[in-house]
């Protein structure tokens, strides 16, 4: 009976044991997992600016301002660099091309023609490979050399309305919001573009200049001389930018010198030959005056 | 006792040589390395953009000129353009302006006191900088006057380039998507145009041809040609409002004129 009891009194201390060891395991375990868990926060990278879909106007470069979480950037490639598993640098890519190898987070610029561009940031080991999973952030932005704000207009300065010209006139205008580039395939951009001046509805020149334009052999009569802002492509802009100037063109002096001048030559010569004609018959009557006193 | 004795020496010798002498040499640290991530060799950089060298080195501290003790495993990479020294630089990327054409860009790892690295360390690509943007088939087109238009003698051609940036005279052969403007009329070269302004004509009276050619930089077609042209009739007086035109009537009147002066002055000569 006592053997018995002692072994029952032994199993259910082994029994004690056994639970305590367990807990005590899970307890580790648990702490461990916890742990673990606490370590492997993911790395974020976030960009604080352009903002996605901003513009970056005058032609500037853009400049990228961007911030890591739980991850330390360090030049990947050190002598005796053991890689840790939140440390490594950060890679920019504008349009998908490689633009930038990033150690540290001081902002950097990129130069970026007009148009649409998207601008990624990724984070590498210190090996070179991306993060898995992978930690990257990208924007959208548009470039462009106009100004930022704005709705781009034009006035015609000269001529001025109704104005009396001649077949060849320099066309003045001003252009506000808007900034004339040379048009050599690149996409649109907001506000910039070139000019067309049209006569009496027909494109008759395309320019990039602010200086004024002289439009030559303009036809006679009432006519409309128009300017409007069009896009890199040609395409009006949205709303529409334009200006037009009724004038009238008339033939110079110049055209109608020879006119002037065959005119009043033969008014002359017309005028010669009657005082010529009249003092012959002035002369004739003096000479039967005598012929008839004669006799 | 001779035998165990060369025995046990052979073997103190190759545990000796095996983990003291040679071991030493294997686990020596690698010497550094240098590769240039972007652009790619041959790579053509468009739109007049800097050239953006990203470089990637290994067992090499990226450290400023003449910060710290001079060692083998520290430094920065000396930039050279063409065969001449750019700039130095102690990050991972160098952004360097470049003018249009071919250029040869070589990094090359020297220590803080600028001396090179022995063995050298060295890494070099080739890229094209053009004006231009550096994708795209050039395209040119006639904006203005419209096909078989009729003008006056005096007129202007406004055209229309695409993928393809004007520039003057004198730039590197050879470089994508940048050049200028042949103008031909009639057959015979007339100008070269090396800006987005309208070409002025003046013109005698008459049916006319001209064609616009984009040529590269050293007056060569592309490759495949491209080219735009225009068939224009020019009449002097077009546009012109033209009432009665009295001028060879007076001018016949002046003639008759002058004879009837001429006859009475003969006549009254006659009767005096």
């Amino acid at each position: 009976m006592r053997t018995l009891q002692r072994s029952s009194g032994r199993g259910s201390d082994s029994r004690k044991r056994s639970c305590v060891l367990a807990l005590s395991l899970i307890g580790v375990l648990a702490a461990s997992f916890s742990a673990s868990t606490a370590k492997a926060v993911a790395p974020t990278l976030t960009i604080l600016s352009p903002s996605d879909g901003a513009l970056v106007p005058g032609g500037d470069p853009v400049v990228v301002r961007f911030a890591v979480s739980d991850f330390t950037m360090v030049q990947p490639g050190r002598a005796g660099q053991i890689g840790g598993p939140n440390e490594g640098h950060a890679r920019a890519f504008l349009d998908g091309q490689v633009v930038r190898l990033v150690t540290d987070l001081e902002p950097f610029s990129l130069f970026v023609p007009s148009g649409p561009h998207t601008i990624r940031m990724r984070l590498f080991a210190d090996d070179g490979a991306p993060l898995s999973p992978d930690v990257s952030a990208s924007v959208r932005i548009i470039a462009t050399q106009g100004p930022a704000a704005g709705v781009p207009s034009i006035k015609i300065l000269s001529p001025t309305p109704l104005e009396a010209t001649g077949h060849g006139i320099y066309v003045s205008y001003r252009i506000s919001n808007f900034t004339l580039v040379d048009p050599h395939g690149q996409p649109n951009a907001p506000n910039e573009g070139h000019l067309q001046l049209l006569v009496e509805g027909i494109v008759v020149m395309e320019v990039v200049q602010y200086d004024p334009v002289l439009l030559v052999s303009l036809p006679d009569g009432d006519i409309t001389i128009a300017a409007r802002l069009v896009n890199n492509d040609g395409s009006e802009l949205t709303p529409s930018a334009a200006a037009s100037v009724a004038i009238h063109v008339a033939a110079s002096s110049a055209v109608s010198l020879p006119l002037v001048s065959n005119g009043g030559i033969a008014l002359l010569l017309a005028f010669i030959l009657v005082v010529l004609i009249l003092r012959r018959r002035q002369a004739a009557r003096a000479n039967d005056k005598l012929r008839v006193e004669k006799p | 006792m001779n035998r165990t004795t060369l025995i046990l020496v052979c073997v103190t010798i190759g545990l000796v040589g095996g983990s003291g002498i040679l071991a030493p040499n294997a686990r020596a640290a690698p010497g550094p390395t240098l590769s240039i991530v972007a652009p790619a060799n041959n790579a053509i950089v468009g739109n007049g953009s800097p050239v953006a060298i990203v470089f990637a080195v290994t067992n090499f501290n990226l450290t400023e000129p003449d910060a710290g003790p001079s060692t083998p495993d520290s430094g920065h990479a000396a930039v050279f353009v063409d065969g001449g020294f750019a700039e130095t630089s102690s990050t991972n990327t160098v952004v360097i302006p470049l003018p249009s054409g071919p250029h040869a860009i070589r990094l090359q790892l020297v220590m803080n006191n600028g001396s090179a690295l022995s063995p050298d360390v060295t890494a070099s690509i080739a890229v094209m900088v053009t004006r231009g943007p550096a994708t795209g088939a050039p395209g040119l087109s006639i904006a203005s006057p419209r096909e078989g238009a009729l003008l006056g003698t005096d007129s202007t051609v406004s055209f229309r380039v695409t993928n393809f940036v004007l520039v003057p005279a004198g730039g590197p052969a050879g470089v994508p998507n940048e050049g200028r403007i042949r103008v031909r009329l009639d057959g015979a070269n007339y100008s070269e145009l090396t800006d987005d302004a309208p070409l002025h004509l003046n013109l005698k009276d008459g049916p006319h041809t001209l064609t616009l050619e984009l040529i590269d930089n050293g007056g060569q077609s592309l490759t495949p040609a491209v080219a735009a042209s225009l068939h224009i009739s020019v009449r002097a007086l077009v546009g012109r409002v033209q009432p009665f035109d009295a001028t060879p009537y007076f001018a016949l009147a002046n003639v008759l004129l002058g004879l009837g002066i001429v006859a009475a002055i003969y006549r009254k000569l006659e009767v005096n």
